[in-house]
């Protein structure tokens, strides 16, 4: 489901509300608006995780051990 | 030796032959990289550090006591992640300028032990954040065969030291791509190992759930060496697994005949938007195993499109706990671009990162299953040639995307799903820059996975020329 574009002050706002450090308006912006060419938008990555909220993951447990089938049941 | 300019270009077991055969001292040996690195360090920036006193030393000192095995008296740089005792780790970074280490990484004490002989620290893109290998403090390390293009990275300093000659192999770290992707760029061979078989004790952490160590070198037999001498389980780290290793060395040259072999090729994702002539060097690789009497099998993989989300998601949240002490000390003294990948860290939410790792698990089981239909999986490395120094955007058969987006893009998944991949060299690009393909194996089956990259390596087909340095 689309979501709004978020704002500079709506990052500041969860940052300085629930974040141990305060991140400054440059680089909080550049989640807004890149320009470095490292990661893409806030938003764009938001509406990607939307995305895949609809997969259906059953019961799956997050990432542990890796296992193959033949493993005893020492390893 | 006749010409000890030769001796930089030589695999591990060359050197190791050599000395054996007393053709060349460890001294002799250690003084001829030192050289070469004071030469070429300037235009490569390959090292950040080089310890020739302490390299001098501990070539004399083995000189003393001679002992055995492949790795005695060759000398290696490690990516400045990786600890060793009495040494910065810098991290590439301002913020980590004063550390030094207490202790040996457990992979240095390994090396250590096995005789090998560390020639310095080598450079990096900031905690190992980005592609490119670009870094402000110590400058970027550069491609050996177009100095004006990126060596690329995380692990740029350790393609560039083997690749400049400037070192016979070096470690890197893989959180998802950094050692195969430069590898590919570099004309190198490049193994992540499957997640948990190398250690990461004494290893700066960027992503604890996606970090492996990795290997780069000259080929697939030397990489064999290495890893038979990494692999040992590490009861101190709780990410090392406890399962026995494999005789890789005697196992690499196990494949001739690849009849009853099956080759997967998921051509859905890692054939899109590819440099053409990446695609027909993966093709010519493909063609080389079915006349060897593989077959061949196109497979499907998940959908991948939203792979790096997935692991930027949990790479950003993981880097943010590790930093945040010495973010609310030093926080001027990071780079920008990974400051804002710490703040995207602070605004993914715990559910994010949550479905983010379950995510991991569907990823590995789907290909876990593939994996069961054939032996390996082949794809290309990269769908890119070495980007230039500098360059933000590439575009690509019609994709226009981030630079350091397309130089992952098809690496990254297998970080999610923790299985070995490897790089080896596919050919030269019309560009004169080496082309890459990536072979996938099943968890913990290094050794059948060297054993097809070995086959493929070690025609002359697919061997690329020196860089043309001097």
């Amino acid at each position: 489901m689309p979501k709004d574009k978020p704002t500079l002050e709506l990052l500041r706002t969860v940052g300085d509300t629930f974040g141990a450090h305060p991140f400054s308006d440059e680089d909080l912006s550049e989640l807004v608006e890149p320009k470095l060419g490292m990661i893409t938008s806030f938003k764009d990555l938001m509406d990607e995780l939307d995305q895949l909220r609809t997969i259906d993951l059953g019961a799956l447990p997050p990432a542990l051990e890796i296992k193959t089938k033949d493993s005893t049941s020492d390893e | 030796m006749s010409d000890v300019t030769e001796v930089c270009w030589l695999t591990v077991r060359q050197l190791s032959r050599a000395l054996v055969n007393g053709e060349i001292s460890i001294h002799d040996l250690v003084n001829v990289f030192l050289a070469r690195a004071a030469e070429f360090n300037p235009a490569s920036k390959a090292f950040i550090d080089v310890y020739a006193d302490s390299a001098r030393a501990h070539a004399l000192k083995l000189a003393e006591q001679p002992g055995s095995g492949m790795l005695y008296g060759i000398p290696y740089g490690l990516k400045d992640l990786i600890d060793i005792k009495d040494h910065r780790t810098s991290a590439g970074s301002a913020v980590f300028i004063d550390n030094i280490a207490s202790e040996d990484a457990h992979v240095v004490s390994q090396l250590t032990a096995a005789g090998a002989v560390c020639l310095g620290k080598l450079n990096l893109h900031e905690f190992a954040y980005g592609a490119t290998g670009e870094n402000a403090l110590y400058g970027t390390a550069v491609n050996a065969y177009d100095s004006s293009r990126l060596a690329g990275g995380s692990s740029s300093g350790s393609a560039a030291a083997v690749a400049w000659g400037l070192s016979s192999f070096a470690l890197g770290t893989d959180t998802g791509g950094s050692v195969r992707s430069p590898a590919a760029l570099s004309g190198l061979v490049g193994l992540k190992p499957t997640y948990g078989r190398i250690s990461m004790r004494g290893v700066t952490p960027y992503s604890w759930s996606l970090d492996h160590l990795g290997i780069l070198s000259r080929d697939v037999r030397d990489c064999a060496v290495i890893l038979q001498t990494l692999a040992e389980p590490d009861l101190a780290d709780p990410g090392s697994t406890n399962r026995p290793t494999d005789h890789y060395l005697s196992e690499v040259d196990s494949l001739e005949d690849l009849t009853g072999r099956s080759i997967g090729v998921p051509r859905q994702f890692f054939y899109e938007h590819v440099d053409p002539e990446i695609l027909s060097a993966t093709e010519r690789v493909i063609s080389f195993l079915e006349k060897k009497g593989a077959t061949v099998r196109e497979v499907e993989t998940p959908d991948l499109n939203f792979s790096r989300t997935v692991s930027l998601t949990i790479q950003m949240p993981e880097a943010l706990s590790f930093h945040m002490p010495w973010l609310e000390q030093r926080a001027g003294d990071y780079g920008e671009d990974f400051r804002t990948g710490l703040a995207l860290g602070q605004q993914i939410l715990a559910e994010h990162y949550v479905r983010a790792k379950r995510l991991m698990t569907h990823y590995r089981t789907q290909i876990d299953d593939v994996l069961e239909t054939v032996d390996i999986l082949i794809t290309p490395s990269t769908p890119i040639v070495a980007p230039k120094i500098g360059a933000v955007e590439v575009e690509t058969e019609g994709l226009t995307e981030p630079v350091g987006n397309a130089m992952m893009r098809f690496t990254n998944f297998f970080n999610t799903t923790g299985h070995p991949a490897i790089s080896i060299p596919s050919g030269m690009h019309s560009l004169g820059l080496p082309m890459g393909v990536q072979l996938v194996g099943k968890a913990f089956g290094e050794a059948s996975l060297l054993a097809f990259a070995h086959l493929i390596n070690s025609q002359w087909q697919f061997k690329l020329p020196l860089p043309k340095i001097n």
